[in-house]
């Protein structure tokens, strides 16, 4: 009886839904194309696209239609081809990558292409070097893909592949080649003097490791200008280090070689005994903190910090982009430290630069206006104090020149507290801002390299003499 | 008989860039262990634990080429030394009291197999012992081939333009089985024969603070003591042990 009534319900139920279906006005595919009766596996294939012959046969599926002259779509009374020859694939990175590896939201019905091709899913953001950062507003299309016609999408903030020509005539975008990045030729489309998408007119160096003072920076020396700065403060600390060692290390006069062995045993013995805790206070209280200047004066102190742990914070900033970017570069963390536009980036660094500014406009006040005796006015401090104000500046230049070059929205570039309104100010200049945006780099990249090739022999020798000499005196004096 | 405090009297066994090197190779090694375990035995409840410690299969990968960078300029910089050592401190790289593998190793070898079994006395051991030198040699050699394959694994790309492809099968075979075999060496017939031996249970301090004793040498490398007096016979002064 039972049996009689399951078979009942389960007649209803499927006569109840056939009528359901079959009043529904979906479109069907058709049962028979070009003469084939179709079966079920025909577009379900279930290719296993981790295979190379998978790849192979879900691409033959899209190119049952894609590979056709008749695959076209109308735009404006243009036809635009939608077609592809499956040769297009040859050779290129993606020769084994089915299309909805890609186009991840092609496969359904109604067949649509909405969020685009999917990059980041396999491959990471650039972090540095050549694409830095003001890349990340421009989509991987833009650079990666054949095209040359780019547009800077306001709405979306974004530059991405243009769907129109320069008359305006709609382009199809069906080459899937990939240009060849080994030579710049193809950043050309955006860096040229008439572009009109807010990139500087010519190519830019990649910042330099040495930049990491400051700035995010990859792990190359880059341009021969940081290499020529590099190698200037490499021979500055050999000069250093063979003045240390002309002095007599622990009764040995002439012996390079055992004097080097000396002073190595005596620092391999302080690292490795209770000593070093000691070592470490004096490490964080005199040389991080400052206490001996502290105690000599609190406007000295407050002086010297502001330019001096700004500078510290900056650097451990770029040293946590770089550790963050590498360990994983497309976390959300990793990728609001190293966008110079994400708010809490450029609100720290501005932030950070107009402490140290504050520094050296209280330090100059110091030496050239209220001019108190106990203030030494050495030229050589001079130079090191102006050298950063000026890099500083131009800093802040540079950024407000970026902001306005790249038409930064406003609600973005707002969080720059100090670079958006320089923006403002240099807009009042009707100059062509991505022309003149290549020379004030240069001029901030070239005195980044002059501040870098300087220190060890100016003033700033004192950023490896002092720390040295508070820890030697504290070894000689371990009763203190 | 000399007295405690002669006995004790220390010697410099291993110089700062030696203790430098080592330590830095040692941290540098394990962590390629580490990390290269963790990938090669990804399907394994550990190694997945590791790699989720330590932040993900991209991030070890990464890991596993700086352990490897930092590793291998250990090697540069002791063949610098080595350089160095020839050149211009005129030391000698081949000579009894060198790491080179020499005859009397292999005498040394048999007659301490005879000496286990109650047959004669111990080997006078120069310097350095021959396990000391095997270990040596192990290490300066596997870490060239190591980084040679891994170099290729590392750019598959570049090297496979210069040589088949095949050599990149060829080098991930060679890579993983030199690495258990070279981890295995390390960790456990280095560290029992230079670690765990009675005489310095449960640790030899000597490579981590450079020191060794009068006492130590006279025992454990009489031949290293015999040059050692000679050279306080001939010239009133010792042989600096580094000279050796």
């Amino acid at each position: 009886m039972k049996r009689f009534i399951v078979l009942a319900f389960m007649i209803i139920g499927s006569v109840v839904t056939a009528s359901e279906v079959g009043g529904e006005e979906t479109e069907m595919m058709p049962p028979v194309m070009e003469g084939k009766e179709r079966v079920c596996l025909d577009c379900h294939r279930c290719a296993n696209v981790n295979t190379n012959e998978g790849v192979l046969d879900s691409r033959a599926l899209c190119l049952e239609c894609h590979g056709k002259e008749a695959c076209k779509k109308e735009v404006k009374e243009h036809h635009i081809s939608l077609m592809l020859t499956p040769d297009s694939f040859k050779g290129s990175r993606h020769q084994y990558v089915a299309c909805i590896q890609c186009h991840t939201d092609v496969a359904r019905s109604p067949h649509k292409f909405e969020t685009g091709a999917q990059c980041l899913d396999c491959h990471p953001v650039h972090g540095g070097e050549t694409a830095n950062a003001p890349h990340l507003r421009v989509s991987c299309q833009a650079c990666h893909r054949k095209s040359k016609f780019v547009v800077l999408d306001k709405n979306a903030d974004r530059v991405r592949l243009s769907r129109v020509d320069d008359h305006k005539v709609p382009i199809p975008l069906t080459d899937h080649g990939l240009p060849d990045v080994s030579d710049q030729d193809f950043c050309k489309r955006c860096h040229n003097p008439r572009n009109q998408v807010g990139a500087s007119s010519v190519v830019l160096p990649s910042k330099s490791f040495l930049c990491i003072l400051c700035h995010n920076a990859p792990l190359v020396m880059g341009h021969g200008l940081f290499w020529a700065a590099f190698l200037i403060f490499i021979f500055g600390v050999f000069l250093t280090l063979r003045f240390w060692f002309k002095g007599s290390v622990q009764g040995e006069e002439d012996s390079l070689h055992r004097k080097i062995a000396l002073t190595s045993e005596t620092v391999w013995q302080a690292i490795f005994s209770r000593e070093i805790f000691s070592i470490l206070k004096v490490v964080v209280l005199d040389v991080f903190l400052q206490r001996r200047i502290l105690q000599e004066s609190v406007k000295r102190w407050a002086i010297h910090s502001l330019i001096y742990l700004a500078i510290v914070a900056r650097l451990a900033l770029s040293l946590v982009t770089y550790f963050a970017y590498r360990i994983s570069p497309d976390s959300a963390l990793a990728v609001a430290l190293i966008d110079k536009n994400s708010p809490f980036t450029a609100f720290v660094y501005d932030f950070l630069g107009l402490l140290i500014l504050v520094g050296l406009v209280w330090a100059a006040l110091q030496r050239f206006v209220f001019r108190p005796v106990y203030v030494a006015r050495e030229s050589q401090d001079n130079i090191a104090l102006c050298m950063i104000g000026l890099l500083i500046l131009l800093g802040f230049f540079l950024e407000g020149a970026r902001i306005l070059m790249t038409g930064l929205p406003s609600d973005v570039a707002v969080y720059s507290f100090i670079g958006y309104p320089t923006a403002r100010l240099l807009d009042l200049f009707q100059w062509k801002w991505i022309g003149v945006y290549q020379y004030l780099w240069y001029a901030h990249a070239i005195l980044g390299a002059a501040l870098v090739a300087y220190l060890p022999f100016g003033k700033m020798k004192h950023v490896f003499n002092t720390p040295l000499t508070l820890v030697l005196h504290h070894r000689s004096e371990p009763s203190q | 008989m000399a007295g405690k405090s002669e006995r004790q009297e220390a010697y410099e066994r291993f110089c700062v860039l030696h203790r430098f090197l080592h330590l830095v190779a040692m941290l540098g090694f394990t962590g390629l262990a580490l990390t290269g375990f963790s990938l090669k035995f990804s399907a394994q409840g550990w190694a997945q634990a590791v790699v989720f410690l330590l932040g993900g299969l991209d991030h070890v990968r990464y890991l596993h080429r700086y352990c490897a960078v930092v590793t291998y300029a250990c090697v540069v910089a002791h063949a610098l030394w080595l350089l160095y050592f020839k050149f211009l401190l005129k030391g000698s790289l081949t000579g009894p009291q060198s790491l080179f593998p020499r005859f009397k190793d292999l005498k040394d070898l048999f007659q301490h197999m005879a000496y286990f079994f109650g047959k004669g006395g111990q080997p006078r051991f120069n310097r350095f012992t021959y396990w000391e030198k095997f270990d040596y040699l192990a290490i300066f050699l596997g870490m060239n081939t190591m980084g040679l394959t891994g170099v290729v694994l590392w750019f598959p790309e570049f090297f496979s333009r210069l040589i088949p492809g095949y050599f990149v099968n060829v080098a991930q075979v060679l890579h993983v089985y030199e690495a258990i075999m070279a981890v295995a060496l390390k960790f456990v017939v280095h560290i029992i024969s230079a670690h765990l031996r009675p005489e310095v249970f449960p640790l030899e301090k000597s490579i981590f603070n450079g020191k060794t004793t009068r006492e130590k040498i006279m025992r454990e490398h009489p031949g290293e003591w015999d040059v050692i007096c000679r050279g306080l016979e001939e010239t009133g002064s010792e042989v600096p042990s580094e000279k050796l």
